[in-house]
């Protein structure tokens, strides 16, 4: 309850913060359209040339898509804008404050910056899956959209322990000021499904930085290509995830020394 | 005028080396497009022997050659100059009696290239050994040919870059005009696909516009893949675009300097 009242505080901040800056947001709404546009096209490029991406039809890859944007909105409204929070207040010692507020570090860090109004990203990306698996043709059981929600869900928290991982790295390393750019790097290869890369690389997206799971995976939980085990096995890993990740983060926080001293 | 360029060399070499180890983000991010554009065609044409004629070989040596050209030809200008204008550090450099861009900007640009470069170097060594390409389509002649088409082809791209940096002498929204630039390059110029997968009309358009003279044209020049009458063409392209973007250049540069106002001032 006192989680969800700072949050809210935050959001209050934020849109206040966003009504200073309307034409920024409204260029990036009409980037966003525009990348929009430039997803479909190269869809329509591939599907020129094939009926299938290895066993992949347009539908299932618009589906992807969607998934993909959903990953790509935990980025952009709040990885993003915290990762460039934290590192400034590193740098510049301002992480001291944060470190005696009487709530958990990990928790400001993660919530400080929300940037809400991406919210309507949202919207593209569920329209995106539903007319994805509705061109694909394919009959969604309940069981299959819970399965859906829940691998979503677990990809989530394995890209978010990833992410409090590598920034907890600047407690070690100061100058690693470059810690998000391989994840929103490696996230491009989520667009595809995981099964067209060579063997190396679906190694290091499905286990290095785990893009494959936020994004192919819950497809097929949704196509229902996973047995039961697996996706119980997939959610258990995203527990296990967001654990570890707090107990590195933890550690890190001990090594902090300010900046200056 | 020599001993300036090689001092602004100096200067800019020096300024990359401290930036190393973000270089090297850069050069892995810059990997991930091409080498997933790369995925996609590979699976599509091992699935069904061809696509429009181009093998599985073909799409491997067409990406794996893209990769030296994309950073052979890149620029960065508006990462080094776009803030100097909207900070007002660019004043500093205009009272020295040589241009900025020209001088300062251009050496910047290859000191980044060339560090760059040695870092890729390795990375690309890795990826020819997990692809293991057949590049016995490349010659001597091609090899040469290739040399003045990455030069015209860079000095095209920076004068374009240069020209939608000095677009921040009007408006503080250049990131996103060269990010809706970069998308036309991805799909116009060949990253994403070899021109002539495209849509009839879309190759039209995009053996008009310059982005290809940069991207498309050098690879495939170098693959061998041209016959001499596009060679010429395209060096003749490259001609016409290298003038219409200098006098573009010229233009908005002296326009925006007459606008310029330092903060503060």
């Amino acid at each position: 309850m006192h989680a969800l009242k700072l949050i809210l505080a935050f959001l209050k901040i934020n849109i206040q913060q966003v009504l200073a800056y309307r034409a920024d947001a409204a260029l990036s709404l009409v980037m966003n359209l525009i990348w929009l546009g430039w997803e479909l096209i190269s869809l329509q490029i591939i599907f020129n040339n094939t009926s299938s991406l290895s066993g992949w039809s347009m539908g299932d890859l618009l589906a992807l898509l969607g998934v993909w944007r959903l990953a790509n909105f935990l980025m952009s409204s709040l990885i993003w804008p915290n990762t460039n929070r934290f590192n400034q207040a590193v740098r510049t010692g301002s992480f001291d404050y944060d470190l005696l507020q009487p709530v958990s570090s990990q928790f400001l860090v993660t919530f400080s910056r929300i940037t809400i109004w991406r919210m309507w990203e949202l919207l593209i990306a569920s329209l995106l899956i539903v007319v994805g698996v509705g061109m694909a043709g394919r009959t969604v059981t309940a069981g299959g959209l819970l399965t859906f929600l829940a691998l979503v869900l677990s990809g989530m928290m394995v890209l978010y322990s990833l992410w409090i991982v590598l920034i907890a790295f600047t407690f070690w390393f100061v100058k690693f000021d470059n810690n998000v750019t391989i994840l929103q790097a490696l996230m491009d290869a989520g667009r595809y499904p995981a099964n067209i890369y060579p063997p190396w690389l679906r190694f290091v997206i499905t286990f290095i930085i785990p893009i494959a799971v936020a994004t192919t995976v819950p497809l097929q939980g949704l196509r229902g290509d996973l047995a039961v085990g697996q996706t119980v096995g997939f959610v258990g890993v995203g527990v296990v995830c967001l654990f570890l990740s707090s107990r590195v983060w933890k550690a890190g926080v001990r090594r902090y020394s300010s900046a200056s001293s | 005028m020599f001993k300036i360029i090689a001092r602004m060399w100096q200067v800019n070499w020096a300024l990359q080396w401290q930036y190393r180890a973000n270089l090297l983000m850069y050069v892995l991010y810059g990997l991930v497009s091409p080498v997933v554009f790369l995925s996609v065609w590979r699976s599509v044409a091992a699935a069904q022997g061809q696509v429009a004629g181009l093998t599985v070989n073909d799409f491997t040596v067409y990406y794996l050659a893209l990769l030296i050209i994309e950073n052979l030809t890149g620029e960065i200008s508006i990462w080094v100059l776009a803030y100097k204008v909207q900070d007002g550090t660019l004043s500093g450099e205009l009272l020295l009696p040589v241009h900025p861009v020209l001088t300062n900007t251009l050496m910047n640009n290859l000191a980044n290239k060339a560090l760059t470069f040695v870092v890729l170097l390795p990375v690309w060594g890795l990826l020819y050994l997990l692809f293991r390409p057949d590049f016995s389509s490349i010659t001597a002649a091609s090899l040469l040919l290739t040399i003045p088409a990455v030069l015209l082809g860079f000095l095209i791209n920076f004068l374009l870059g240069a020209m939608i940096t000095c677009a921040s002498f009007w408006t503080t929204q250049v990131y996103s005009l060269s990010e809706f630039l970069f998308g036309f390059q991805l799909l116009l110029g060949g990253i994403f696909v070899p021109l002539t997968l495209l849509p009839a009309v879309a190759q039209k358009i995009a053996f008009v516009l310059p982005f290809h003279l940069f991207l498309y044209f050098p690879v495939q020049l170098v693959l061998g893949r041209l016959t001499p009458e596009q060679i010429l063409w395209n060096f003749a392209l490259q001609g016409l675009w290298l003038l219409l973007t200098a006098l573009g250049f010229r233009w908005i540069w002296s326009a925006g300097l007459k606008r310029y106002s330092a903060v503060g001032a």
